[in-house]
């Protein structure tokens, strides 16, 4: 496994790189002010230093009451995720959906699995049906390369905090048991969506990001809305260029 | 400014690209293909008018109180982990992004798509301290390779088939590849992935910035941009100062308005909102973050009544695939990172380069299609009017236009003059005429035939068979002006000597 905590050594110690960092953010405070006050003065207005009233914000009124049934959502999202190339499938519960994801596993002849530590997808048991594969749980073990793992692996397995019927996007957040990379790295991905979670419109996943504020929000919030793709061959459709080319969206209830 | 100044106008290098029939294929396959995208995706979302002027409203206001809402931004950016720096000038970003990388003793970065990196050529002054940089984008990754600059700001290998593609990648496998789409896309992903993961420096552009939170939002859909701030532990983001909105909720016009015109997809395959540096129990994410905002020539657009809403746009893209000009000469005819009727408006506008006005704000026709197709709503037709009153009123217009015009009127005011005209050209267009038609752009038909062909004059004009008629008349008419009348002689005699015949230029 690739090593990836480089050392690079050449920049000095860790207090003579925080004196550095320390001086850049001196400079940057000083430079703010100029900064700032040119615009200002561009603007033809004294420094606004008040939240001015913003006199349209977010989407249309008509926009925000819009919302589909619980049987249209479903209906809708998988449309939307299959056109742009993903997978779809039902489970009644978690326990049909870790048998589903077995067999896709052993028919792909998976070596290595990458899953979130979350207790839905230690419910799955992935450990035990799928015998042959080894199956990593995401920041178990401190000595482990977490991220060149999530790149060996062969399947990748998370379960959606949220999901939006129409753009057919899940969202998932990052927390110190749910990796980024989990969701990235590997060739094929299967995202768990518990139908409760699944709203209508991004708005629905976006202003909760207001609300909860700064404090709230974890270090990377990921809309995934299908496979990795790009166009940029003869605009050819070519899928799974650096994140999964097969990504399965399991929906539960 | 521009890597490919050796071509120095836009009328030389759109030749160059007219000449080349592929690109003017590729150009107008792709663009058709991405305009036809946004217009059934707009129609589908429906309310599209409402959408854009929410979308114009949302910029405007932000743009209005930029003092306010980007010290919010920096303010919570600082208080979210991120360090935060600024440059007025270009330079001055190329500077700090080497200095961390020079403290980091960076071998290699990686990068995803950035129109800011593309203005500064940072490659560029990275390659000069011995530090790699690699385009991860796999449209920038097969410009990159062939030396190129992007011809459009969505799909910047638009100019490239996949023969040449499996050329350039054959290259660096040190096998042939097959000209295969799958083939070429799976040797990139494996290729970048060693790199992705010995990188010591991610770097990234910013699509928005939201001010309430401190947080940069990413839209792609590879997932290079997701790997670039993923699993190097350093990484630094170079952002517009102008790419500030004030909330998530008005993300959501944005991620409405954004990829609907730029691909027609109803949202990218991935749109990522990073807050800060990753967690301390955290297992991915980078460990020092990094935010460079860059002025360079856009505060320049503030206060100004006509320019002020260029720092409206979005990037999309739209406006490049309704150009009729742009789908005729293709990006790189531009000659700079920003192209199309955005590009031909931006670029002078963040250089206040007069001479550049001259040249790129001719390149189009005015018919208005890059204000339907904004999702902002920028009127960038208005503006280029703007700009070519502006050259003329700095006493920057075209001196050979003016003088062109003038001649014209006097030429067309007094047929003895018209004739002799006639007669010189008659004797003149030998030397340019091709096929019919002259496509020249020396002497007098420079301005004219830019991007129009004029027909070649026949044998005997209908100007000729019309004397007589007109004989009684001629005295009437104006005089030729006596110094034009001087330099149209001297052009006769000098012609009459089978000299030259090159107008002089």
């Amino acid at each position: 496994m690739a090593d990836i905590n480089r050392q690079t050594g050449a920049a000095g110690g860790e207090s003579e790189r925080a004196a550095w960092l320390a001086e850049m953010e001196r400079a940057s405070r000083a430079k703010q002010e100029t900064f700032m006050n040119g615009i200002a003065a561009r603007l033809r207005h004294p420094r606004m230093t008040s939240k001015p009233a913003q006199p349209v914000r977010g989407a249309p009124d008509f926009w925000r009451t819009f919302d589909w049934t619980p049987e249209e959502r479903v209906e809708r999202f998988e449309a939307n995720w299959r056109s742009v190339g993903g997978h779809t499938a039902r489970a009644k519960d978690l326990a049909e959906a870790g048998r589903f994801i077995a067999e896709r596993a052993q028919e792909l002849s998976a070596r290595i699995i990458v899953r979130q530590d979350q207790a839905e997808l230690a419910s799955l048991g992935l450990e035990s049906s799928v015998p042959d594969a080894e199956v990593s749980v995401w920041n178990a073990d401190e000595d482990v390369a977490w991220k060149a793992r999530a790149a060996e692996a062969d399947i990748g397995v998370v379960i959606a905090d949220q999901a939006l019927a129409y753009t057919g996007t899940v969202v998932v957040r990052s927390a110190p048991n749910k990796g980024r990379s989990v969701s990235l790295l590997p060739t094929v991905l299967f995202i768990l969506i518990p139908a409760e979670r699944l709203g209508t419109r991004l708005g629905e996943a976006l202003i909760p990001m207001d609300e909860g504020g700064r404090d709230a929000l974890p270090a990377g919030v990921h809309f995934i809305t299908g496979p990795s793709r790009s166009s940029d061959i003869e605009n050819d459709l070519t899928i799974g260029v650096h994140g999964p080319g097969v990504v399965y969206a399991v929906i539960i209830g | 400014m521009s890597a490919q100044k050796g071509r120095a106008t836009v009328k030389e290098r759109a030749e160059l690209a007219l000449n080349d029939e592929f690109l003017v294929k590729a150009v107008k396959f792709t663009t058709e293909r991405l305009r036809n995208g946004k217009k059934n995706a707009s129609a589908e979302h429906g309310n599209w008018d409402e959408w854009r002027e929410r979308g114009r409203q949302i910029r405007l206001h932000t743009i209005a109180h930029l003092d306010y809402y980007l010290n919010l931004f920096v303010e919570n950016a600082r208080a979210n982990g991120v360090h935060v720096h600024f440059a007025d000038k270009g330079e001055d970003a190329v500077a700090i992004a080497m200095d961390i990388a020079q403290r980091k003793a960076a071998k290699t970065v990686v990068k995803s798509k950035s129109m800011v990196s593309e203005e500064l050529h940072l490659n560029h002054a990275l390659e000069q301290i011995g530090v790699e940089a690699i385009e991860t984008d796999l449209g920038e990754y097969i410009i990159q390779l062939a030396g190129e600059m992007p011809s459009h700001i969505v799909i910047p290998a638009i100019h490239k088939n996949r023969y040449q593609i499996a050329d350039l990648l054959s290259e660096v496998a040190g096998e042939k590849l097959e000209a295969d789409t799958t083939v070429l896309a799976g040797f990139v992903r494996k290729k970048l992935r060693e790199k992705f993961l010995e990188a010591d420096i991610g770097m990234t552009g910013c699509n928005f910035a939201i001010a309430e939170t401190g947080s940069m939002v990413l839209f792609e859909n590879e997932g290079n941009a997701r790997m670039v701030t993923t699993v190097p532990k350093t990484q630094i983001t170079l952002m517009g100062m102008e790419r500030i909105i004030p909330s998530f909720e008005d993300l959501e016009v944005m991620a409405t308005l954004l990829p609907r015109s730029a691909t027609g997809q109803k949202l990218t395959m991935y749109m990522s909102a990073i807050t800060g540096p990753k967690r301390t129990a955290d297992a991915d994410g980078p460990e020092e973050m990094h935010i460079i905002i860059v002025d360079n020539g856009r505060s320049l657009q503030l206060g100004d009544p006509e320019f002020q809403e260029l720092l409206n746009c979005i990037r999309c893209g739209a406006c490049l695939n309704a150009c009729p000009v742009y789908r005729h000469i293709g990006g790189h005819a531009y000659g700079s990172t920003y192209s199309g009727p955005i590009g031909a408006v931006l670029t002078p506008a963040l250089n206040k380069n007069v001479a550049e006005w001259d040249d790129i704000a001719n390149a189009s026709s005015l018919c208005g299609a890059c204000y339907e197709a904004c999702p902002v709503k920028i009127p960038l037709h208005e503006m280029l009017i703007y700009l070519r009153r502006r050259k003329v009123e700095t006493g920057n217009g075209k001196a050979v236009e003016t003088a062109g015009m003038k001649g014209f009127a006097a030429l067309t005011g007094s047929s003895a003059a018209m004739k002799a005209a006639l007669a010189i050209g008659k004797i003149g267009q030998r030397l340019v005429v091709r096929g019919g038609e002259i496509r020249t752009k020396l002497g007098p038909l420079k301005g004219w035939n830019s991007y129009r062909v004029t027909p070649s004059l026949p044998r005997r004009s209908f100007r000729d068979r019309w004397e007589k008629l007109n004989r009684e008349v001629d005295a009437d008419r104006p005089q030729m002006a006596p110094d034009m009348k001087r330099r149209m002689e001297q052009i006769v005699k000098e012609r009459g000597k089978g000299g030259g015949g090159h107008g002089g230029h």
